[in-house]
């Protein structure tokens, strides 16, 4: 086994040096998430001027997508539609990049546009990119191209967390010197994490 | 102490600390990685949880004192029907209160008549999937209002963890930087990976919007 400890070492050092920047952008939204209130009072989002245009020729006789994709690229908007909502007078949806979410509300009849925008900041920016793509209205989502990259990145970020955390028990274990601390943070670790499990599921 | 030596010990404290809270992190750090699949990847099969809900609807009672404000009611509910959990949206009108009571994997919805002292409590359970993609999401963080906290200390408390495990992320990143830093010329394509990780990551959060 401990052939395989010079390259288990090199990849773990590569592919965490890679990984951690994801890492931070996953861990400081986990704390913006967390505490939404706080940062609206340090930070709050920013709303820019509401802004009234009228558009040509949009094609309602399409899926909603498509009719929501035309309007973004006709206003020159870009993002990812996060979801859709409609009805005979209105169609609206918000488009998302991370930092920026833009709403859009198109009179059907008269075809005017009511487009609110707000800048979030940084730190939503990573609140926005943890909880994509995620749980919802999956059958739209990764409509923008960033998306569909950020869905792979998010999941080799995980997959490649999994190795990183595989091969750090690896490695510990060729460590004579910190054997034992190493084995009291594996139990102490686990005992919190199934005494937190067992209360809170039960 | 020289300075030199200072900068030895805190490398070799930094490389034992990566260590150490990173073997103390690791089952953390496995089931967040597990459930943030889960939420992705909805359309898993064999994480089907929705389709299994159980959900069963019981007929309550209740006996509501006068003069309690809407606080004491609720507990007082909750005590009555021996049901704990984050509680949620709340709707009380002089007559009767409507609200939720949630834990990982479990939700109850309950409606109960003040005058009548009867009620209905709806409960809706999810199995091992359901349970682990709640986990991953269960912060008490009320989505109208931000600034209301938890109400449940298991909340609370799952939330502190997340905060914990989420400094111990960072300090893991760090530290990793300042591991390689020492080791460097070794290491020279560290370089690479640490930039275009950066470049990337740096994209997505500052880059995309402009």
């Amino acid at each position: 086994m401990k052939k395989y400890y010079p390259p288990v070492r090199t990849l773990h050092l590569y592919i965490g040096l890679f990984v951690s920047p994801f890492v931070l952008i996953f861990s400081i939204s986990v704390l913006v998430l967390n505490h939404a209130g706080y940062l609206n009072s340090v930070m709050p989002v920013k709303r820019l001027p509401v802004i009234k245009t009228h558009l040509d020729k949009i094609p309602y006789d399409t899926s909603d997508l498509q009719t929501a994709k035309a309007i973004t690229q006709k206003l020159g908007i870009k993002g990812e539609i996060d979801f859709i909502s409609k009805n005979d007078d209105h169609i609206s949806f918000p488009v998302t990049l991370p930092g920026e979410r833009t709403k859009i509300e198109v009179n059907k009849h008269t075809n005017e546009v009511l487009i609110t925008r707000d800048e979030e900041g940084v730190l939503r920016a990573t609140n926005y990119l943890h909880k994509m793509p995620g749980p919802h209205n999956t059958q739209i989502r990764g409509n923008a191209t960033f998306m569909k990259t950020w869905r792979l990145l998010a999941d080799m970020v995980v997959y490649l967390l999994l190795f990183l955390s595989a091969s750090g028990i690896f490695l510990w274990y060729f460590l004579k010197a910190e054997r034992k601390l190493g084995w009291l943070a594996i139990i102490s670790g686990a005992i919190i994490f199934t005494g937190l499990l067992l209360f809170i599921i039960g | 102490m020289t300075y030199k030596t200072l900068i030895k010990k805190l490398t070799y404290s930094n490389r034992r600390l990566h260590i150490h809270i990173g073997l103390f992190l690791v089952l953390f750090i496995w089931l967040f990685s597990f459930s943030g699949l889960l939420l992705n990847h909805g359309n898993w099969k064999f994480a089907s949880f929705w389709d299994e809900r159980k959900e069963k609807t019981i007929e309550i009672t209740v006996s509501i004192p006068a003069g309690l404000d809407s606080i004491q009611v609720l507990k007082t509910i909750l005590s009555q029907l021996k049901i704990v959990g984050e509680v949620n949206n709340v709707k009380m009108t002089p007559d009767s209160v409507d609200f939720s009571v949630a834990y990982p994997g479990h939700v109850s919805n309950i409606h109960a008549d003040f005058k009548k002292g009867t009620g209905i409590q709806k409960e809706l359970s999810y199995n091992i999937w359901g349970k682990l993609r709640t986990l991953h999401t269960f912060n008490g963080a009320n989505r109208d209002n931000a600034d209301v906290e938890p109400n449940w200390l298991l909340t609370r408390v799952w939330r502190f963890s997340m905060d914990a495990i989420a400094v111990g992320l960072i300090f893991l990143s760090v530290s990793s930087w300042i591991m390689w830093y020492k080791i460097r010329q070794n290491y020279l394509w560290g370089y690479l990976a640490l930039i275009a990780g950066f470049a990337l990551a740096g994209w997505f959060v500052y880059l995309l919007k402009l």
